[in-house]
């Protein structure tokens, strides 16, 4: 109750003639934090181009310079060979467009099926995988690691490429589920009046409608796919078969005990960075959509 | 096709036929990925298990011999607490100081938006290995930018007090996607709201604290309970940025994770301990259960809710 009464004055009132100056100074002071925010954000990433760009004795130079003397563009090609970075490059891209396109697929059609289908249990159904969504991934790595080792797959794709294809992340189905009730009931009983089935119905009225909803899921699939390295780490020995995130990991600590070199590393460490920078700056919507998605579920 | 039209009930029929086949993918994946491991996990919890030979069932050993006589069982406790306590206050703090600040109309403002969301963009692994070399004590980037301002400089990763806060350094670097969620919360606050309290003479603070955030509380919830979990399973940064990739320097960063990995998946000739790992899974579950639990009780008590009629 400390409100001040009405008959108070709100001071900008009392300041109107200083009030461009205060803009201005308002201004000035949020330049300034800006600035340093983006400081803080975008320095760990100009220094990774400078160390990119070094020769190796000027890495552990004491004090280190910010801009090297002379520019090493060789180590873009000498870093990436350290690791094979072409293979590890292409089994990231299959691994990861696998997964994606199943992941994405399967989790739209549950989406489709709990979204515009009657049947017995949905609203069950609804809750179990919206509940699962809250369960620690962790719970599970024993077991499935045991169940894929049993089963051959121990040293193959197929443990970070078939989960996906099963329905994979419990928060698409529910992206999915979110935005397929948006879509108005009466277009898809046109559809069938015309003679379509579900199938005809998914994939050529339905799919063309939610191409938001499953681009931002693709893009989150991807980011998620491309970094994930606990379960590569796991599942794969042979390091031919290996993930970027994999192979970055293990060349920073493939010298154990002794120190990497550094500006080999980071230019290589910008290749790996190249693709999921691409898709942001391609889909930059789509990715602050996903996450806003996350933001909002909560109200209403 | 001389059938007649189909009655309704058969209609309802196929739907349930489609819905099933739509849901299949789906429902395999549960049942195998997410019910059969939660059971199988539980029941490895209770036994000896190497990963070859069978299964011994041996009780509650597992967790007799995580509370009493594993050396570096509640080292990793405090480490993961540790971790929680550093991460969850400052990343919400920050990530909603961010999202204030970039919600403000000026020039330039959606450049910063991106630049703060940008180290969510690359990939985990590559930003934890760059960071790695700014911690470099002799010559990494943070004792250097120390060193400039006159600042005393730290051991970073291999100082047993600095290692954790370095990895939280870390972790909060990529606070981008914590502001962007407070950032929708912000956009959703209608607008009216924040003319009628400047007309009844609000200040800035007041607004913020009478308005805005009882109105994001909800967001606010969900960010605690995300951000602990995140915490909670923080897997990458420890293994990556410790020094022996055990969460050295001692125990200092070798969460839960990391010591559920370490006895689960060993390498180097050391023995799989597959039944004493699902015992600590069950351990950092209960943490992560209790912990949710506690959040969302405790939240019912200062989230706005509209419904006050």
């Amino acid at each position: 109750m400390k409100t001040s009464p009405p008959t108070a004055p709100p001071p900008p009132d009392s300041a109107g003639a200083a009030r461009p100056r205060g803009r201005a100074a308002r201004a000035a002071s949020w330049y300034t934090v800006a600035l340093l925010i983006s400081s803080v954000m975008i320095l760990p990433i100009l220094w990774m181009f400078t160390v990119a760009l070094k020769g190796p004795s000027a890495v552990f130079e004491v004090p280190p310079k910010l801009l090297p003397h002379e520019f090493h563009f060789k180590n873009f090609i000498d870093g990436p060979k350290a690791i094979h970075f072409p293979r590890l490059l292409l089994n990231s891209l299959v691994i990861t467009g696998l997964s994606v396109i199943g992941g994405v697929m399967t989790s739209m059609m549950a989406g489709y099926a709990l979204a515009r289908l009657r049947f017995p249990g949905r609203r069950i159904l609804f809750y179990v995988f919206v509940g699962s969504m809250l369960l620690p991934p962790v719970v599970g790595i024993i077991p499935l690691f045991q169940l894929f080792k049993d089963i051959g797959w121990y040293d193959t794709w197929l443990p970070l490429i078939v989960p996906a294809w099963l329905g994979g992340n419990p928060l698409f189905i529910f992206l999915a589920r979110q935005y397929f009730l948006s879509i108005p009931q009466s277009i898809d009983e046109a559809a069938k009046v015309d003679g379509a089935g579900h199938l005809r119905i998914f994939v050529s009225v339905m799919l063309p409608l939610t191409r938001p909803a499953w681009i931002t899921m693709s893009i989150l699939a991807f980011q998620m796919s491309w970094n994930d390295y606990l379960n590569p780490l796991i599942y794969l020995y042979s390091s031919q078969k290996w993930p970027l995130s994999v192979g970055m990991a293990s060349f920073v600590s493939q010298f154990a005990g002794q120190t990497p070199d550094w500006n080999l590393y980071m230019a290589t460490n910008l290749l790996y960075m190249l693709p999921p920078l691409a898709v942001f700056f391609v889909a930059q919507r789509y990715f602050i959509q996903g996450l806003s998605a996350l933001g909002t579920v909560n109200q209403r | 096709m001389t059938a007649p039209p189909r009655p309704q009930r058969r209609k309802l029929g196929s739907d349930a036929r489609a819905a099933y086949v739509f849901l299949a993918p789906a429902l395999i994946g549960f049942t195998v990925f997410v019910v059969y491991p939660l059971i199988r996990s539980a029941y490895f919890a209770l036994t000896q298990y190497n990963g070859l030979s069978v299964p011994k069932f041996v009780g509650f050993d597992n967790f007799r011999r995580m509370f009493t006589t594993d050396p570096s069982f509640w080292p990793s406790v405090r480490a993961t607490l540790l971790l929680v306590v550093l991460y969850v206050p400052l990343s919400l703090a920050i990530g909603l100081a961010l999202a204030v600040f970039c919600n403000q109309r000026m020039r330039g403002v959606s450049l910063l938006r991106t630049l703060c969301y940008l180290p969510v963009v690359l990939p985990v692994v590559a930003t934890i290995t760059l960071w790695k070399f700014v911690f470099n004590p002799q010559v990494g980037l943070a004792n250097q930018v120390l060193t400039w301002l006159h600042l005393p400089t730290s051991e970073w990763l291999s100082g047993s007090d600095s290692a954790m806060p370095s990895i939280v350094i870390v972790m909060l670097w990529s606070v981008g996607s914590t502001m962007i969620i407070f950032l929708a919360a912000l956009q959703a606050v209608p607008t009216e709201l924040y003319e009628a309290a400047r007309l009844d003479g609000a200040g800035p603070r007041t607004v913020f604290f009478r308005i805005t955030l009882p109105l994001i509380s909800p967001i606010m919830v969900l960010q605690v309970v995300l951000q602990m979990v995140t915490a909670l399973q923080a897997f990458n940064q420890p293994k990556i940025l410790s020094p022996d990739g055990m969460g050295g320097p001692g125990f200092s960063t070798r969460v839960l994770m990391l010591s559920i990995y370490t006895n689960g998946f060993p390498s180097l000739g050391r023995v799989a301990q597959l039944g004493y790992a699902s015992a600590q899974v069950w351990v950092l579950f209960l943490v992560i259960v209790v912990l949710i639990a506690a959040t969302a009780r405790f939240s019912s008590i200062w989230t706005y809710s509209d419904h006050v009629s």
